[in-house]
């Protein structure tokens, strides 16, 4: 009972922390609280969903729904995010409230087209579920830590060794020096938003397949529960999102499995986030005098 | 002279970083104090420990002999701790004339009591018009604090600090980024205000104005006084010479 | 019954009213990032509910209602010290799904079922509607009011100085700990007080009425209109609560426009369609003041007076523009 617990939890962290990933990627660059970044979840679930249903190709759907929704985000950066930043004395909110709207919208728009009721992946594999010793593994899962431990490579390899990630890095650090310095800070911005939304199109498709159900309003729960794991993890430091959003898995299924909490599991990640930030008001990773 | 106020091993560190480490100084009325040294010498540090910006790790300020160390910033300005900020920081949404009249609410700032007393009063008008005309922004004054110029808004610092009626002001490097032009206008003001009896500290990295303005200079190195005297006497001092020049041979 | 619905409308319109300008004393005025104003609007119309149904009179329980959500604000007043803008943010909407959680769940709140009040008795009266309508009204007329009186104080002062500058503020003399802690107890103390009159008008409410998205509703009215104004909240209450009455029509696209239009206005107009800077409001002063001449301030006259003694203004600055800012 208690390994099955521990592999679902995993499973879910494994979610959280990639759907959280492309939000700390866009808040390192922008400093925007990308609300969003859910919207491209459900988006990305939505695509992914034809894609399979037209080809059979599972491969195809994650790579085809990650690439169109990535390119969604630079459309977005490029004519709302970007320009709203670039005005002066605006407040700290109105990017947010910019998000908001673009969120709402994406749920809207996904109800209009694809119609209100839930759609199912029906994702076949040749073993229903494998036992290992204790544990029974659902194939998904197997998926799911793969595809996420894969993502998480990629953004290391990009990050850390590429000269695309060194701007990266260099712009999230101060952009203004790194503008100075010649670094072309908006192939950076970019980057955020190809590996933030793409990412999110990934995790929104994980979901459909581990849950067997996707419906326009997939992307509320992920929508608030992605800004706790990110601040948990020190908004923008991508190892801090990892760390946290696995945290919330864990404490997530376990708090609803072993003890009678009189509060919605969903609510779990800001209680934690509330205790946490009295305590430490700097973030789980964050650094205290880097804001 | 009187003294006005008295540093006594003013220590400052974060973590490991010994940023002022044992400073002394006294300022005495009337007079213009000039601290200079090399980047990253702790300047700045100095005054936010002094303003009650941060707290102080260990040492002793005192004004008019009373232990004032650690004191809330606000509390300082209160008291007659009058300081400008190297960055300006100037109320954006404000124009110039009410960015200087809300510093001469200095005293009015109670809290709920606040609600109760008219901020635009003909007296605080008064007394904010005169400080204008005396730092040359009357020709912004009804202009948005965001749309003049640096060496307005350097001047519009200065405004602030003078319409609190302070004791002592503290400039932070108000000539920094500014052109010729603007340096020699700030200068000329300092003159006015050192004319005025008024007692000064500087904090500057132009050599040639401070040794102009100033009567007493003290040298900051790496968080420790290396020399202070008059600028005549601070000019010749070996380690003074050292410390620049043996910077500049990094730079 | 067309009076019947247009008073209903008319009614909840001045409640949004009222809630939006509470939203605005905190963010508009004071620059906190509060994006959580639902649950304080929740634990007012709770406290009040609770205690009418208990027998307390409706206009003392309205004054707990405040007192009550008041002293939660001061609480997150103190939080708020602690915690740097973007977190503040996050924090409050933590707030308010934690709180929504708690309301669906208390006994005392009535639970998923959620609770029911009886409609009060004012002067003998029991009121309906029509009677919501001008009790709030006259309440939003009276915050106007002093809201207006403490724009020309100097706690205004303070509170714009701290929305400006913090640090800045610290520097001549405002303590911002104590100013923003005030800040957050008076607008949480209005939204209770919105809340308290929302729970009798409405004789039902449960948790959905005061969830995240009903927040984002009210931030939605205070940046469509104008943050940091009277008319920009009171404006955009009327705008946001009036529109999904008017797209009756069009009920499917209701939330897709009502999005649509939140991201065009923030991309184009950040300052709100009346806020200081925007063009709608500068042609409307404009106009105005072909017939009323504008009063000159101190400022004006000091600039004019030194313009015409010569100096031509910006010629000094731009010998002075240098380095860097």
């Amino acid at each position: 009972m208690f390994e099955q617990q521990f592999m679902n939890a995993l499973a879910i962290g494994s979610v959280y922390a990639l759907t959280a990933m492309g939000a700390t990627l866009i808040y390192g660059i922008m400093g925007i609280l990308d609300i969003a970044n859910a919207g491209a979840y459900l988006v990305g679930a939505y695509l992914g969903w034809y894609i399979y249903h037209a080809t059979g190709n599972i491969a195809l759907a994650f790579i085809g729904s990650a690439i169109a929704v990535g390119a969604l985000g630079v459309l977005l950066q490029k004519t709302i995010y970007s320009p709203i930043l670039a005005k002066q004395n605006t407040l700290s909110i109105i990017p947010l409230v910019a998000a908001v709207g673009l969120f709402t919208m994406s749920s809207d728009v996904i109800r209009l087209i694809c119609g209100p009721y839930s759609k199912s992946y029906n994702f076949k594999t040749s073993a229903d579920s494998i036992q290992i010793g204790p544990i029974v593994l659902i194939p998904a899962w197997i998926l799911i830590f793969a595809l996420t431990a894969l993502c998480l490579l990629v953004l290391w390899f990009l990050l850390n060794r590429t000269k695309l990630g060194l701007a990266w890095r260099s712009t999230a650090n101060d952009s203004e020096i790194a503008k100075v310095c010649g670094v072309d800070t908006n192939k950076s911005m970019a980057l955020s938003y190809i590996l933030g939304y793409g990412f999110a199109a990934i995790a929104g498709i994980m979901v459909g397949i581990l849950y067997n159900s996707i419906t326009p309003a997939l992307g509320e729960v992920p929508s608030y529960k992605m800004l706790a794991i990110i601040v948990l993890g020190g908004l923008g430091n991508p190892v801090g999102t990892v760390i946290a959003g696995l945290l919330i898995g864990f404490v997530e299924v376990f708090v609803s499995a072993y003890t009678n909490l009189p509060i919605p599991k969903d609510a779990i990640a800001f209680v934690v986030l509330i205790i946490m930030l009295l305590i430490k008001p700097e973030g789980l990773m964050g650094q205290k005098n880097k804001m | 002279m009187e003294e006005l106020m008295k540093i006594e091993g003013l220590k400052m560190y974060f973590g490991g970083l010994k940023a002022i480490d044992g400073f002394d100084l006294t300022v005495n009325k009337g007079e213009t104090l000039g601290i200079i040294g090399p980047n990253g010498a702790g300047k700045t540090t100095l005054f936010n420990a002094i303003c009650g910006v941060y707290k102080p790790t260990g040492g002793k300020v005192t004004l008019e002999g009373k232990d004032i160390t650690g004191t809330p910033a606000y509390k300082m300005a209160k008291m007659g701790f009058a300081r400008t900020f190297q960055i300006s920081k100037p109320l954006r949404g404000l124009t110039i004339f009410d960015n200087v009249l809300a510093a001469a609410g200095v005293h009015e700032y109670t809290g709920i009591g606040s609600y109760f007393h008219k901020s635009h009063t003909d007296d605080i008008e008064d007394k904010v018009e005169e400080i204008i005309l005396e730092t040359g922004l009357a020709e912004v004054a009804n202009k948005k604090a965001s749309d003049v110029s640096l060496g307005y808004l350097r001047r519009l610092e200065i405004a602030r600090a003078l319409v609190t009626d302070p004791k002592l002001i503290l400039l932070d490097e108000p000539c920094a980024g500014l052109s010729n032009f603007a340096i020699n206008e700030i200068t000329e003001l300092i003159l006015h205000l050192k004319e005025q009896k008024r007692s000064i500290v500087l904090i500057e990295h132009n050599l040639p104005l401070t040794m102009k303005v100033c009567d007493r200079i003290t040298v900051l190195s790496y968080g420790k006084k290396i020399c202070e005297g008059t600028p005549e006497y601070v000019k010749n001092d070996k380690q003074v010479i050292e410390a620049y020049l043996g910077e500049e041979d990094n730079d | 019954m067309a009076n019947a619905y247009l008073f209903s409308i008319m009614a909840t319109v001045a409640i949004f009213t009222l809630l939006a300008l509470s939203l605005n004393i905190i963010t508009g005025y004071a620059g906190q990032a509060m994006m959580g104003i639902a649950a304080f609007f929740g634990i007012g119309a709770y406290t009040a509910a609770i205690l009418t149904t208990n027998g307390t009179p409706f206009l003392l329980a309205l004054l707990a209602a405040m007192v009550v959500t008041g002293v939660f604000g001061a609480l997150l007043g103190v939080i708020s010290l602690r915690l740097q803008e973007d977190f503040l943010a996050i924090t409050t909407i933590g707030i308010n799904f934690v709180m929504a959680a708690v309301f669906n769940t208390l006994k005392i709140t009535g639970g998923t079922l959620g609770l029911t009040t009886k409609k009060p008795e004012i002067f003998g009266v029991r009121m309906n509607n029509f009677h919501f309508f001008i009790l709030t009204v006259i309440i939003v007329v009276i915050v106007c009011l002093l809201i207006n009186k403490m724009r020309k104080s100097w706690f205004g002062m303070a509170l714009a100085s701290i929305e400006n500058d913090p640090a800045a503020a610290r520097s001549f003399g405002i303590n911002v700990s104590k100013y923003q802690i005030l800040a957050f107890i008076i607008g949480t103390a209005l939204s209770g007080l919105a809340g308290g009159i929302y729970s009798h008008r409405m004789g039902f409410i449960s948790a959905t009425d005061f969830a995240f998205t009903v927040s984002i509703q009210v931030v939605s009215m205070c940046v469509i209109g104008g943050l940091g104004t009277i008319r920009g909240p009171i404006f955009g209450a009327i705008l946001i609560t009036s529109l999904p009455e008017i797209l009756r029509f069009a009920d499917n696209y209701r939330a897709l426009v009502y999005s649509l239009l939140l991201v065009i206005m923030v991309r184009f107009m950040p300052g709100g369609l009346l806020g200081d800077d925007s063009p709608i409001w500068k042609l409307i002063v404009k106009g105005y003041r072909k017939f009323v001449p504008r009063k000159k301030t101190r400022a004006d006259l000091i600039a004019e007076e030194a313009v015409s003694a010569g100096a031509a203004p910006g010629t000094q600055s731009v010998k002075q523009e240098g380095g860097l800012a």
